[in-house]
């Protein structure tokens, strides 16, 4: 029973953390999704240096480890002049990450849409933005959203991570405390539990929201 | 034998005219000066075996392919393949052709209702309510009045074809074009759309309709356009060209359709 | 300082390598159990592919770090993180394998069932080999996630490449480009792939472009 007494003892102190996850994740996406759109169209732009710069940010965003970015701007940065705090710095990073890799998808989603439907558009006379905005933005987000959403739930897995740049969330909580009480087993159990119980019924919510839109297109 | 349509009928206008079209992709000739003349009230079918360009000319007509060379002038409106034309240009000419695909090509994302009333109100202009009536007007007449709510994908592939003509419709062409619609729903469900093709002719709407429809293009054709390798080996009065074909291609064509 | 970031690298590829096969055992039971038509061995497989990656990757390390004791000895930093790695990334491939399993057409299950193979026949011969060409692709890009996820192994003390740029960025006070040169690695590795997919894709969107 003793994992129980525990678990009541602790929780309090990992559900405080548990909101500086969700509020990085938050941040994270609030800040990366707009980031995502401009950087999905800035992939496929004709001109080059717009399309080289996106490229490489999206896949410096994507091929770094997240991280090795929270390192970076939390010890980097400082070496170089610029502090920020722990807080700012892994927004700054999960950011990143997020913008690149949702840029991905929405690239992905964009060029999904089927050109019969783009031909359609155009033998009507649309015009080249409207065909954009009415028929292949709203398909392509539709067609990425749950990838979009299966990468929310990964953010938030992520930022787990941040415990190592002095983020105060759950899993820098589970650790404090798990150091000062020595009931590792205890306090990492019931952290992963807290992760599980919002990770799982999320992703099923993502699948449940693919199918649902399958049935339109 | 090339009998041209403007012979066969004198004193009427010329509603799409097309002169020296060409157009290759890579080393691949797909047509090869084309000139075509369809004139106002007319329908003009084009048949041939498949790879023989009619689908290429079509979508060359409203420059969903753009062609390397030749003029395409439809009700007045009037592009050059080899000289700049402004989008504003390109704009105006689509709008004078509506187009029907053989996959439909309707947007699935949108009710039935939206598909109809979208293009109305971004193209035309007109407001919400106005282009609705429209709307519910030409469903009604495609015997659809009540899948205005519907999406399309609910919607039988015959229904989803009056309803993507009922889509072109609404934006008063002049001219429109089908490009094989009827080659991917079954027979039975194919003759509702030819059906409604069909009283569109006769209140006289100009159409150009590549088919593999024999009966259609027999029937309702006023100038049977026959395609090969890029181009036109035979046309003119459609029961002549089905009865006594001139050109061997044509026979071969014929005699390979027919005797299915 | 380059030294000092390559030190890290034989043991960021050794947790890889080690975690990716211990992965692909696992996947096979779960694999198995998400295609099968029983409910208990199906609903066993769903919880722990669930479960596998529900659980950020560092709260395993440290549950399989800290947390299990076998008799007096608890596990090495290099143990606890392949294990950790290899169970997540165990669930992972078997959703991977389960997509590219249903991707084969249900003619094909008929085609050879009428032409008399058993099944362990149908599948050895007729429906492995295409699913393994569907699920390759995705097979890579989850192998090349896991050589970034190993990075995760520094935070149980994997003297892996992440650890060894820390390290050093605190003893020299030279942090941002020490995690310039991890993070460039790390790139270069994961750019050759990402590129070639934005290739494959674009001969689409320039058709859908025009």
């Amino acid at each position: 029973m003793t994992f129980f007494t525990d678990a009541v003892q602790f929780l309090p102190a990992l559900l405080g953390g548990l909101r500086v996850s969700l509020a990085l994740t938050g941040l994270s996406l609030l800040f990366g999704l707009p980031l995502a759109t401009l950087l999905s169209f800035g992939t496929r732009s004709a001109n080059k240096p717009v399309r080289w710069v996106s490229i490489a940010f999206v896949e410096v965003g994507r091929g770094a480890p997240a991280l090795v970015m929270l390192q970076f701007m939390y010890f980097g940065l400082p070496t170089a002049g610029l502090t920020l705090s722990a807080l700012a710095s892994a927004t700054l990073a999960l950011t990143w990450t997020t913008a690149a890799y949702c840029a991905e998808y929405l690239r992905g989603g964009l060029s999904a849409v089927p050109r019969g439907e783009v031909e359609g558009s155009m033998a009507l006379g649309m015009t080249r933005w409207d065909t954009l905005r009415y028929i292949v933005i709203p398909q392509g987000w539709r067609i990425a959203l749950p990838s979009l959403m299966g990468f929310a739930v990964i953010l938030f897995q992520m930022t787990s991570l941040a415990y190592t740049v002095a983020v105060p969330e759950l899993m820098s909580q589970a650790y404090t405390n798990a150091t000062m009480s020595f009931k590792y087993m205890t306090l990492f159990v019931l952290a992963g539990s807290i992760y599980a119980s919002i990770s799982i019924p999320a992703t099923w919510l993502s699948v449940l929201v693919e199918k649902r839109l399958a049935r339109h297109l | 034998m090339i009998e041209l349509p403007e012979e066969r009928f004198p004193g009427r206008d010329a509603k799409v005219t097309v002169r020296h079209l060409a157009k290759s992709f890579g080393d691949n000739v797909v047509l090869e000066d084309i000139d075509m003349t369809v004139l106002e009230g007319t329908v003009t079918a084009m048949i041939g075996p498949s790879g023989a360009g009619k689908s290429t000319v079509l979508r060359c007509l409203n420059l969903l392919e753009r062609p390397d060379s030749g003029t395409i002038d439809i009700s007045g409106h009037r592009i050059d393949a080899e000289s700049r034309f402004t989008n504003r240009q390109l704009y105006a000419l689509r709008r004078e052709a509506g187009m029907v695909f053989q996959h439909f090509n309707l947007f699935p994302h949108m009710s039935v209702m939206r598909n109809v009333t979208l293009p109305q109100q971004r193209i035309l202009g007109r407001s919400k309510a106005e282009a609705e009536q429209k709307s519910h007007e030409l469903l009604t007449r495609m015997g659809l009045g009540d899948k205005g709510s519907q999406y399309p994908n609910r919607c039988s592939g015959g229904q989803q074809q009056r309803i993507a003509i009922a889509r072109a419709l609404a934006l008063e062409p002049t001219v429109m074009l089908f490009d094989e619609p009827t080659s991917s729903l079954d027979p039975e469900v194919g003759v509702e759309v030819l059906e409604v093709m069909h009283e569109l002719a006769n209140e006289g709407m100009t159409m150009i309709v590549v088919t593999h429809e024999m009966g259609f293009a027999r029937t309702v054709s006023d100038d049977l356009v026959v395609m090969a390798d890029g181009r036109i080996i035979e046309q003119g009065e459609p029961k002549r060209i089905m009865e006594d074909p001139s050109h061997p291609r044509t026979q071969d064509f014929l005699r390979a359709v027919l005797q299915r | 300082m380059l030294q000092a970031v390559l030190s890290g690298i034989p043991l960021t590829l050794g947790v890889t390598f080690v975690a990716l096969v211990i992965g692909t055992a696992v996947s096979m039971p779960l694999l198995a159990g998400t295609l099968s038509k029983h409910r208990i061995p199906w609903l066993i497989s769903r919880g722990v592919i669930d479960l596998l990656r529900g659980v950020p990757i560092v709260v395993w390390l440290f549950i399989f770090y800290y947390g299990v004791t076998i008799g007096p000895t608890k596990l090495s930093p290099f143990g606890a993180a392949v294990l950790g790695l290899g169970l997540v990334s165990g669930a992972y491939l078997a959703e991977i394998f389960r997509g590219a399993v249903s991707s084969v057409a249900a003619g094909q299950y008929e085609a050879g069932r009428a032409l008399g193979f058993t099944n362990v026949d149908l599948w050895r011969a007729v429906i492995a080999p295409q699913a393994w060409r569907v699920a390759i692709p995705g097979y890579t890009t989850y192998g090349i996630g896991l050589l970034k996820d190993s990075s995760i192994a520094s935070t149980i003390g994997v003297a892996e490449m992440v650890f060894a740029s820390g390290n050093y960025a605190r003893t020299s006070g030279e942090g941002i480009t020490v995690f310039m040169v991890a993070a460039a690695v790390y790139i270069l590795v994961s750019v050759p792939v990402g590129l070639l997919s934005r290739m494959a894709d674009e001969r689409l969107s320039r058709t859908v472009a025009q």
